[in-house]
This record gives C-alpha cells, sequence and structure tokens, in this order.
C-alpha cells in the first residue's frame, strides 16, 4: 500500500483549507488600489461615466498568488512531516517489535526507537495488533496494548547500562507466540555477538512467522580492562567491527568530572588496540573515570576505584646500600615483588631524614626493613602518620631483635629464636595454613617455605587476635595491630633470604599484595583489623552513582541492588556499573570484564531478513512552508505597491543608493590621488619639509619661514629648493626631504607610534630632523623643563636618539657655507645640540673643522629658527626678533642656510678647509 | 505605464503658495530666458535671411523734396551735394504692437514622463522666445495687461521680470483666459494656453478682442498624455484646480471617448478662431519647442496680414 508518506501534527488545522474559496471570492471583489494620476483635461469628460466601473478585478494571478499565501500559512501551522514509513509486514499475526536496549544501542538509540515507532505505526495502517519487548524488561511479559499505548512506552525507553538477559527474553516470547501463533517478528539488534545471541536467535526463529533483523551500522567502541602500571594507566578499547573511525581519544577524568588527560588511540585495522596515559602517578591515581570522546555509551566509559590506584611505597632499610651485591641488600626482594603492582619509593642513600623524605613524598604505605624507629620527630611524624590511617610495615632483622620501639604490633621479645642452626636441633619451621580471618586467607602456603629465624612475640591475651600468619608451631610470623586509623604490621623475619626464605617465594608477593589492598580499606575507616575484615567480607556496597545506558553517572535506579564487598564481576541488572559503597573510597563496577572482546554477531544463517537501521530523519515541512509564504508575501506586497504605482519612490531611492555606491570610491580615490603626486614632485625638486602640527598659527610660521629661507638659498647658493612643504609623519612618504623642520606645539597630541617609528627609519636611513622647541626664553638654569621640553621628551622616548651635545664651535655645520658661532632665530639664548662628534684627535693639532662620519641624524635647538628666517617682501624679519636688529635676521637665514648645506654636502666642507695644507703636500 | 505629475505643490488651492511658485518661476526662468533666446537665435538663422534692409533705426531713404513740404525737413547735407533738394526719410516707425498671454493656471502645471518639460516651461519659453523674435524682427512686445509693447534688446530679461513681480504680488491669482482689455486697434495677440477652458468663454474672448480690431494667434501647448490618454487598468483620474475626480475601472474604455471631445472641443476652438481670423497652432510637449515657434515665425513673417485662412497647425 503505497502512501504519501505525510504526516501533520494537528490535521485539524487543516479544515481552515475550507475557507479558501471564500477567500478566493473576497479577493476577487476586492481590486487593487487604483492608480491616482492628475489629469487636467479632466473637466472635458467629467460628463461621462465610465462604462465598466468594476471591470477591472484583481488579477487572477494575483489572486493565485493570495491564496497559495494562505493555503501555504494554513499546512505549515499544521505541521507536515515528510516520513517514509517502512514497507507493512508479511504475514497477517501481530507484529513484535524486539528492541535490544543493552548499552551497544545508546549511541544510536534514537534511531532505533524511531525505526520502532514507524514500524508500529505501520502495522497499525495494515490494521495489525503491535507489541513490543525491549530486552531488559522480559520479565514483565509482552502485554499487547492499544498502538498508541505501545508508543507511550516506547517512548520512555532507555537504554539500559549492561546487556540484558537474553534467554529471559526469548523465554517471554516463547510465551507470546503461544497465545499469538506465528508472530511478524521485528528484531532490532545490538549486532554484538554472543552465545546467547545465537540461541537467542534459533528460539526466534522457531516460534516467529518471519523475522526482520534490524542492525545498526554504526560502530560501537567500548572500554575494559584499565591497568594502573608502572609509569602509566593502559586500558583496552575495543570494538566489533572492522569498520568505522578507526582513532580516537579516551579522556580521563578526576572524581569531580575534571579532566586530567586524554590519550589517543588507533585501531590499526585491528577490533581491539590500547589507550595509554603516561601521567605521575598522583594524577593518575586521581583518575576516576575514563571515557572515548564522543561515544556515548556506558560501554565507552570505564570506571576506577581505589583497587586500580597505586599505592607509593616507601622503603626504608636499616643497613647502607650495599650496591655492589644487590641480592644481599635488605630491600632487594621487597622492592622486586611490589614493582609490579606498586611505586616504591626510596629515600636517597644521603637523605639525612629518610622516614620523614618518604612521607613528604606522600608514601600510603611505608615498609621499615629491618630499620629502627629512633624517638624524635621522625617517630612522631611516622606515628602520626600511622594513626592518619597509614600502614606501617616492618620487617625483622638483627637491628630489630635488638632494639624495640613501640611502633610494634605486639611486644617482642629479646633476642628471638634461631631455628635449624648448626647448634639446634630444631629443623627450619614450615607455615601454618591461614586462619579465616587473616587477610591473607585464601593464599595458597607453598611448602618450602620455612622460617630459620625469627623475633618473638610475648606472649599475651591479645595475640592470637593479631596473628595474621602463624609458623606450623604456633608461633607468630606475622602480627599486624590497628592504631588509630592505620595499620602496624610486623613480619617477625627479614625481608632478605638470611632468617627464611619467604621473600624469594610466590607467597611474599601475594602477602604484600594483599597488604597493599588493605591500604585501600584502611583508608576507608573500618574497625579493628581482622574484625573489621570478617565484617566487611559479609557486609555489602550500596550503590552510590550508576551509569545509565548512555554512560551518565547519575542517582542509582531503585532496582540496583548492592554488591558483595570484594565483587569482582561485571554490570548486571541488579548491579549497574557505577560507583558503590562508601563515598571515600567507592567500589567501581563497570560494564566490561578485564578480558572481554566484543564481535559482531552473523546472523546469515538464520534465513532473516537483514535490514540496515534507517538513518532517514523525518523532514519537518513547516519551516520551509513557512519560508514560502514570506517569500510569497513579499513578493504580494511588492506587486501591490507596483499596482498602485507606490513603486516609484523606491526605485529612485534605489538608483539614489546605486548613485552613491558608485559616487563614493571615485570620492575616495580622487582624495588618495594627493599623496603619489606630491611625491614624485618631491622626488623631482629638491624641497625643505616642514611637519604640520596641526595648530595654524605654528604651522604658518614654519611655511612662512622655510620659503623665505628658501628664497635666500636659490638666490645666494647653486641650490634651488622648491616649495617647501608640509609632511606627516603617519602618512606621507619621508625619504624625499633631506631636512625636516619640526616645531614642537606642546598643546598638540603626540603623533601615533607608527608615525614615531616612521621618523625613527627617517633619521636612521640620513635623514636630518630639526626639532625646534621654540622656548629659549622660558628655559633657565635648574627650572623645570618646559611643556615643549617635555613634548618632545616623551616623544624621542621611544626613538634610538644618539648622544648629543651643543654644536662645538669647530664643527663642520658652523663653517658649511657661512663661518658662524651659532645658529640663531628668533631668540639667541638657545642652546642647539647635534649629534656628538667622536672627541679631537690626541695630538692637539687645531683642526678648523671637524665631522663625523655621516650628517647628524638630529638637531635640537629652542630660538626658533622659521621665525627668525621668515621675511618681507623687502628683506625685513617678519617677526619681532630677541634682542632684534637685522643682524641677528641676516645671522638666523645664514644659520639656516648652513643647516641646510650641512645636510646635503655632509662633511665635505670639513675636508675643503684643509685644501691649502693637501695642496702643499702635494707640491713636495 | 506613463506617469503624470503636477509641479511643485498643491496648486489647487491660493494662498500663500503663490510666493513660492514664483521663486519657483524665478528659478526657472533664466534657464527658459536662455532657452527662449537660443530658440529664437536658431529660428531667425533657420529660416531665412532678414529681407528688410537694416533695422530700421533712424535712415530710410533720401526722396527728392516735394515742393509743399516743410523746408525744415530737408537734408542739407545731402542736398549740398546736388542741384536738387533731398529729404531724409526716416523708417517707417509704426511698428505692430504684439501683446503676449501666458497661461500659468495650475493645469499648465502639468507634466507626462512622455514630455520633454511641463505645459507651463513649454508656455513661457514659446512666449518669451516669441517676444525676442518679434523684437530683433523690428517689432514691439509686450505682456498683455502688464507691461506697455516695448522694443528693447533685453526684452526677454524684461517680461521674464515683469511675469516674476506678477506672481509675487499677494493678490495674483492664474486665470484660465486673458482679462478683458483695451488695446489699440491693429495690436495682435499671441496667446499661449491649453485652452482646456470653456469653449465658449474662449470664443467670446477672441469675438471681443476681435472687434476693439485686434488679431491674434492662438498657441495650443498640450502633453503627451492629454492627446493620447494612454492610460489603462484602474485609474482614479484627478482634475487639477477642482476636487473633482473620475475613477475608471477599466481606463482604456475611455480613451475612445475622451479622444473624441477633445477633437470636439479642438474644433470648435478652431472654428471660432477661423471666423475671427486667428490662428491656432499647436505645441506638443514632447515635441521640440522650436517646431512651434517656426510655425509663429512663418505666420509673423506672412505679414502683418494673419490670413484667416491659415487654420494652423494640428499635431
Amino acid at each position: 500500500m503505497p502512501s504519501i508518506p505525510l504526516g501533520f501534527a494537528s490535521p485539524f488545522v487543516l479544515a481552515a483549507l475550507v475557507g479558501l474559496p471564500l477567500l478566493y471570492l473576497l479577493l476577487r471583489v476586492t481590486p487593487p488600489s487604483p492608480e491616482r494620476v492628475p489629469f487636467p483635461p479632466l473637466r472635458l469628460i467629467l460628463a461621462l461615466r465610465p462604462k465598466e466601473e468594476t471591470a477591472a478585478r484583481t488579477p487572477l494571478w494575483l489572486v493565485a498568488l493570495r491564496i497559495a499565501i494562505a493555503a501555504a500559512l494554513i499546512v505549515a501551522t499544521a505541521g507536515p512531516v515528510l516520513e517514509p514509513l517502512p514497507e507493512a509486514l508479511a504475514g497477517t499475526g501481530p507484529l513484535l517489535i524486539v528492541l535490544d536496549d543493552g548499552w551497544p544501542t545508546a549511541p544510536s538509540f534514537e534511531e532505533r526507537r524511531t525505526a520502532a515507532g514507524r514500524a508500529l505505526e505501520a502495522a497499525t495502517r495494515a490494521s495489525r495488533p503491535g507489541a513490543l519487548l525491549p530486552l531488559s524488561q522480559a520479565s514483565r511479559g509482552i502485554p499487547l496494548d492499544a498502538p498508541d499505548k505501545v508508543l507511550t512506552r516506547l517512548r520512555a525507553l532507555k537504554p539500559v547500562p549492561f546487556l540484558p538477559d537474553r534467554l529471559a527474553a526469548a523465554e517471554a516470547i516463547e510465551k507470546f507466540a503461544a497465545v499469538h501463533p506465528k508472530p511478524a517478528i521485528l528484531w532490532i539488534a545490538d549486532g554484538l555477538d554472543s552465545p546467547q545471541t545465537r540461541q537467542f536467535a534459533e528460539r526466534l526463529k522457531a516460534v516467529a512467522g518471519a523475522v526482520i533483523l534490524e542492525t545498526d551500522a554504526s560502530p560501537i567502541r567500548a572500554l575494559a580492562g584499565a591497568r594502573n602500571e608502572t609509569g602509566s594507566l593502559k586500558l583496552r578499547v575495543l570494538r566489533p567491527l572492522l569498520s568505522g573511525p578507526g582513532n580516537g581519544t579516551v579522556r580521563a577524568l578526576d572524581r569531580k568530572g575534571l579532566a586530567i588527560g586524554e590519550a589517543a588511540f588507533d585501531f590499526a585495522g585491528r577490533a581491539e588496540t590500547e589507550a595509554s596515559f603516561e601521567l605521575p602517578a598522583e594524577l593518575r591515581n586521581d583518575i576516576a573515570r575514563l571515557e572515548i570522546a564522543g561515544e556515548r555509551s556506558a560501554g565507552a566509559v570505564f570506571l576506577l576505584d581505589e583497587r586500580s590506584h597505586r599505592r607509593r611505597i616507601g622503603i626504608i632499610s636499616g643497613e647502607n646500600a650495599d650496591l655492589a651485591q644487590p641480592l644481599l641488600a635488605p630491600d632487594y626482594y621487597l622492592k622486586k615483588a611490589l614493582l609490579p603492582f606498586a611505586d616504591v619509593l626510596e629515600a636517597g642513600p644521603s637523605a639525612a631524614e629518610p622516614i620523614g623524605t618518604l612521607l613528604d613524598e606522600k608514601a600510603s604505605i611505608m615498609i621499615l626493613a629491618d630499620a629502627g624507629v629512633p624517638a624524635g620527630e621522625a617517630h612522631d611524624r611516622l606515628a602520626r602518620f600511622v594513626e592518619d590511617g597509614g600502614i606501617l610495615v616492618r620487617f625483622a632483622g638483627s637491628h630489630l631483635a635488638g632494639t624495640f620501639d613501640d611502633l610494634l604490633p605486639v611486644r617482642l621479645r629479646l633476642g628471638g629464636r634461631v631455628l635449624g642452626g648448626a647448634m639446634s636441633w630444631d629443623t627450619p619451621k614450615k607455615l601454618a595454613p591461614f586462619e579465616r580471618q587473616s587477610p591473607f586467607f585464601g593464599l595458597n602456603v607453598p611448602d618450602e617455605v620455612t622460617v630459620s629465624r625469627q623475633v618473638l612475640a610475648e606472649p599475651s591475651p591479645g595475640l592470637p587476635a593479631r596473628t595474621w600468619a602463624s609458623l606450623a608451631d604456633g608461633t607468630p610470623l606475622v602480627t599486624a595491630s590497628r592504631q588509630g586509623k592505620g595499620l602496624i604490621v610486623l613480619f617477625h623475619v627479614s625481608a632478605d633470604t638470611n632468617w627464611s626464605n619467604l621473600p624469594i617465594s610466590g607467597l611474599f608477593v601475594g602477602m604484600l599484595r594483599k597488604i597493599v589492598d588493605l591500604s585501600v580499606a584502611s583508608q576507608g575507616g573500618a574497625g579493628d583489623v581482622p574484625q573489621a575484615e570478617a565484617k566487611t567480607s559479609k557486609a555489602s556496597l550500596a550503590p552510590r552513582q550508576t551509569l545509565d545506558g548512555f554512560g551518565v553517572l547519575g542517582a542509582p535506579p531503585p532496582d540496583a541492588k548492592p554488591i558483595p564487598a570484594g565483587f569482582a564481576g561485571t554490570a548486571e541488572p541488579q548491579h549497574p556499573p557505577g560507583f558503590y559503597g562508601s563515598p571515600e573510597a567507592p567500589a567501581a563496577v563497570n560494564v566490561l570484564a578485564s578480558n572481554d572482546t566484543l564481535a559482531a554477531a552473523d546472523f546469515s544463517g538464520f534465513g532473516f531478513r537483514a535490514e540496515r537501521l534507517s538513518k532517514e530523519q523525518p523532514i519537518d515541512l513547516a519551516p520551509w512552508l513557512l519560508a514560502l509564504a514570506f517569500v510569497l508575501l513579499a513578493a504580494d506586497t511588492l506587486v501591490s505597491l507596483w499596482l498602485s504605482g507606490a513603486l516609484r519612490f523606491a526605485r529612485g531611492a534605489a538608483v539614489l543608493l546605486a548613485g552613491l555606491a558608485v559616487a563614493m570610491p571615485a570620492e575616495a580615490q580622487a582624495g588618495e590621488a594627493r599623496g603619489p603626486d606630491r611625491d614624485l614632485a618631491a622626488a623631482l625638486t629638491t624641497r625643505l619639509a616642514y611637519v604640520a602640527t596641526g595648530d595654524a598659527r605654528t604651522d604658518e610660521v614654519t611655511r612662512d619661514g622655510l620659503l623665505s629661507l628658501s628664497h635666500e638659498l636659490a638666490r645666494r647658493t647653486s641650490l634651488t629648493p622648491g616649495e617647501p612643504v608640509a609632511v606627516d609623519p603617519a602618512r606621507d612618504e619621508l625619504s624625499f626631504y633631506p631636512l625636516i623642520y619640526w616645531p614642537i606645539a606642546p598643546a598638540e597630541p603626540q603623533p601615533s607610534r607608527e608615525a614615531a617609528a616612521k621618523a625613527a627609519r627617517f633619521m636612521k636611513q640620513g635623514g636630518t630632523i630639526v626639532f625646534d622647541t621654540r622656548d629659549a626664553p622660558l628655559q633657565r638654569e635648574g627650572a623645570p623643563s618646559t611643556p615643549q621640553g617635555k613634548w618632545l621628551r616623551t616623544f624621542l622616548e621611544g626613538i634610538d636618539v644618539p648622544a648629543l651635545e651643543p654644536i662645538p664651535a669647530d664643527h663642520v655645520v658652523t663653517k658649511t657655507f657661512y663661518l658662524l658661532d651659532g645658529f640663531l632665530g628668533r631668540y639667541t639664548t638657545g642652546t642647539t645640540w647635534i649629534e656628538a662628534l667622536p672627541p679631537p684627535p690626541a695630538d692637539g693639532s687645531p683642526r678648523p673643522a671637524r665631522a663625523g662620519d655621516g650628517v647628524s641624524p638630529i638637531l635640537i635647538t629652542a630660538n626658533d629658527l622659521a621665525a627668525g628666517w621668515a621675511s618681507g617682501p623687502s628683506g625685513e624679519s617678519l617677526f619681532p626678533l630677541m634682542p632684534g636688529g637685522e643682524r641677528q635676521h641676516e645671522l638666523a637665514l645664514r644659520g639656516g642656510i648652513n643647516l641646510v648645506m650641512y645636510t646635503l654636502t655632509g662633511n665635505y666642507k670639513s675636508d675643503q678647509v684643509h685644501v691649502r695644507d693637501l695642496l702643499e703636500r702635494l707640491a713636495h | 505605464m506613463v506617469k503624470a505629475w503636477l509641479l511643485g505643490q498643491d496648486t489647487s488651492r491660493a494662498g500663500r503658495h503663490h510666493e513660492s511658485r514664483a521663486l519657483e518661476l524665478a528659478q526657472r526662468l533664466p534657464r527658459l530666458c536662455m532657452a527662449a533666446k537660443e530658440i529664437a537665435a536658431s529660428v531667425m538663422h533657420g529660416v531665412h535671411g532678414r529681407r528688410r534692409a537694416g533695422a530700421g533705426e533712424t535712415f530710410w531713404q533720401f526722396r527728392p523734396f516735394v515742393a509743399g513740404e516743410a523746408a525744415a525737413r530737408i537734408d542739407w547735407r545731402r542736398s549740398a551735394k546736388d542741384d536738387r533738394l533731398y529729404v531724409r526719410e526716416r523708417e517707417w516707425e509704426a511698428a505692430h504692437s504684439v501683446f503676449l498671454w501666458i497661461d500659468r493656471s495650475p493645469s499648465m502645471a502639468f507634466q507626462s514622463s512622455l514630455a520633454r518639460e511641463p505645459k507651463v516651461d513649454r508656455a513661457l519659453l514659446l512666449g518669451l522666445a516669441a517676444a525676442e523674435l518679434l523684437v530683433r524682427g523690428g517689432e514691439r512686445a509686450g505682456l498683455l495687461g502688464l507691461t506697455p509693447a516695448l522694443a528693447v534688446l533685453n526684452i526677454v530679461e524684461r517680461l521674464a521680470a515683469a511675469l516674476l513681480a506678477q506672481e509675487r504680488a499677494a493678490s495674483y491669482r492664474a486665470e484660465e483666459l486673458p482679462a478683458q482689455l483695451s488695446l489699440a486697434r491693429g495690436s495682435q495677440l499671441v496667446l499661449t494656453s491649453d485652452f482646456l477652458a470653456d469653449k465658449d468663454a474662449i470664443g467670446n474672448m477672441m469675438e471681443s478682442y476681435s472687434a476693439q480690431g485686434v488679431r491674434g494667434h492662438l498657441v495650443i501647448v498640450a502633453d503627451p498624455v492629454e492627446e493620447t490618454f494612454p492610460f489603462s487598468g484602474n485609474t482614479e483620474l484627478l482634475d487639477v484646480d477642482s476636487e473633482a475626480r473620475l475613477r475608471a475601472g477599466k481606463a482604456e474604455t475611455l480613451r475612445a471617448e475622451y479622444l473624441r471631445h477633445l477633437a470636439l472641443h479642438r474644433e470648435a476652438i478652431a472654428l471660432a478662431a477661423r471666423r475671427q481670423g486667428w490662428s491656432v497652432t499647436l505645441s506638443r510637449t514632447d515635441r521640440p519647442a522650436t517646431e512651434t515657434l517656426l510655425a509663429l515665425h512663418v505666420l509673423f513673417e506672412a505679414g502683418a496680414g494673419f490670413t484667416a485662412s491659415e487654420p494652423g497647425v494640428f499635431g
């Protein structure tokens, strides 16, 4: 039954479509507003009545447009959804949807639910009853409800964080089939292989009329088997299919959910790979949760508890380490036994305070191999460490046998005993099997372990309770006692092989491991040790936080049951994965066991109709229809405007805008054209330049001064400069000007850093800038600097200015054209500074002129040179001079000429002044 | 679709807008004066050379003295060259006075997208250009009721200034037809208007002027929209100087009727003009103004006669 895959969220709105013909009539008789035209000869025909007044109706296409708008709006409001439904199933019986809802389905659970929903809908249309069996709810039976109820149940489904029991589900299906024979079954499977799965498939096949198998092609990935090894935390990353993304990242989070690290993994074509966190042990111990980034399922999350933490164990041996004979060192076997599962800390041989050092390194277990604890600070710290929950493990030895301290679980007899020695009848003793209450219970006692020497405990009433291991004759071999929250354990033998061969047996490793594991429990805060052990072994841990199917930690579901202590299994329906027990030391239950693998199921032999999970999303048409209605509405508005003639203004505005758009760039270009033209002119004619300060009065004075100087230059020298030009160091290219005159206007803002950098570059490249502070009358010896001076100092801060000196009398700048004593301007009292010359030659020969290698890049004066230069038409000074006089004006101009000559000719004149000497020398 | 609009603001109400209108006109007038002089010059050079010798300044001819004449008329300098006596005869100075009247009523302030310029601009242009043409041709030109007939070089400016002065006056009210004034016999009238007024009123006006011995030319200024009625669809036609409006559901159905009425109106005017011996010229604003001016010029050239046999030019 092919049908249009169109559904409506609220179909009753479609009833409004009935109103469309009415709308048609309404629109048809309401014409658009007429065009209004002034018409002078109207009076000629005013007497006429138009023959056909109502002839002009709304054009048909406009009516159609408006009806289309209305229809689009109505249909959009009805919420149309384009949703291809699956084909109806074969057969006539009811449809049973078996929905796998274990954690592997979590990433694609939404699609699975949609597929189930669509199958239900298809069945409903075909008038066939539908039933739903989520695999995890097999125990509730399979009710054959009304379709909407089934759909409601379906919508409420969530993936469970474990793999549900398929056999229970198979039983439920068999029961269902007994009532409704030959049901059509749609199995939306998770695609993972297991023996149960094959059995389940076979039983399905046996009862079903037809089976459709829908599997999801998207790959899933899972984490298993995290191992906290030396130096790194490793875990396995699994996938059932070889397809899909081959690499990814595993994130490590601490208990608060903060990221600790990331590790990349790459399957490299295999189904299993390893991710490894190379982190310091302290950080690794903080890791509470590992997850595959971007994978939403409980299987992609691995929880870590205290058991997977690496213990830090501090070892202190009484004897000095004899590196030449490591096998005889008291801690050699200890280290060998502990290293695989713990981090061993050692105090260096030179450590003055080994106990304190190791405690500072946050050891959680301290092992003292035949080392005494002298009273003092170390003793107190160690006692406090034990009180606070640390475990102190001591081994006997020759030191301990002689001196006892109070950090022992039992009182010891002085001396100890020797068994099986040369002077003894006794043979070395074997170990007795461990008692039930001993933490070592369960470890095999090998026969070959013998003890030939030990320290003896003073018999006391509490001694049996404190004994964890004893020799065959009942003498305690390992005793322990609680001290505060912590534990003190004493091995009555030494940690090397002198007293016993226990340290080289496998039992030794097992015992140490049990003690290290105890460290977890002891930090968890149990009661007195043996009793507490006895209790906790029966006690159960209540669920604290559990994962849901998507791998999100949350409150445990009501049907989660406590796990027994020491629970080592994986997640089950009663025990969802998560943290159990006390908040300080929770126990983690994970989805996958450490050696689990994932494999893809192959159902090809069962004759199921296999389908892929459809990823097609239903398309919501409402936004598109609304958009269409909007576009049509806009078109209608435009058309209406056009019909009533109101569009003329709009067109005019558009033309205006377009004109503006064309005109503005043209204008902008016209503005820019100024720079290159001027640069071209500046490059062709040498000319003086000045920096426009922005202060109009100053700039005018400067311009006048430079103009006068240019005239005088043209009149008196062979240089004919062009018109002086104002430059802006921020915008203009400066390299065309040999000399830039920069008057300081303190009221103006500082130029930008770029402008300063440009000026600095200009000076570096051989240009000369004359800064004129124009404040000579204000300068006093010892007075604070003037605003001009401050301004200049601020400006020069970022510029590499050479060392300056007042112009010396023999400087070449005083001799380049005129012989001058100083550079006068409007004032005469200011000092003119120039780049310091190298010191005069030592021979003391009087030289009339000295010059450096180049031209000084900077001159600083206070005499207001430009105002001194400025001349009127008949050569008189434009400004009143101080002290005044024509002579001063003339000298100012001469100074200016010398400056320009200096910048143009450099040190040439310093050679010229020697020409007579040179000629004389040549004559000889 | 044809667009049509009125110039300026709402011209159907009298009041303070006159001043702004005058200013508006003043803004346009220099342009119009220039254009008037230009097209007048082009017409003068375009048709043929002036056949009249000189511009009739002072000297016309010497003729032999006829006994009985006043001796004072003898030109002694000329007569001294000869045995005979000569009389210096001056140019015949009894030039025709031509009075112009330019319609500036609201209906003239109309322009459509088909036209080159508003009707009133065309009317002013034609009037001022005709004045220039007449003055250069030795006639005198003036504005009816505003200025005497003048023969000055800057006639265009003078007339424009007079028009402006009239419009600035607070009491000014644009008339649809020229007022009845008494003119010297032999004067001529050039009336530039759209002549959309009542045809009987137009006939009466012509009749009364003719009774004074005045003859004239009617220049009908028409917008192409008024000639062709290119409207279609739902259209509301608005009158320009009254509140009257006509709504036509299908304007195209009105076209034939309108054109018939227009033809009737024009025919009536032409008939009345012919009866009085006046000429009628049509100036469409989508055609160059020079065409009409040329026609006017030919009419002027035809002499003082303005024979009634020429009914004018239509279209």
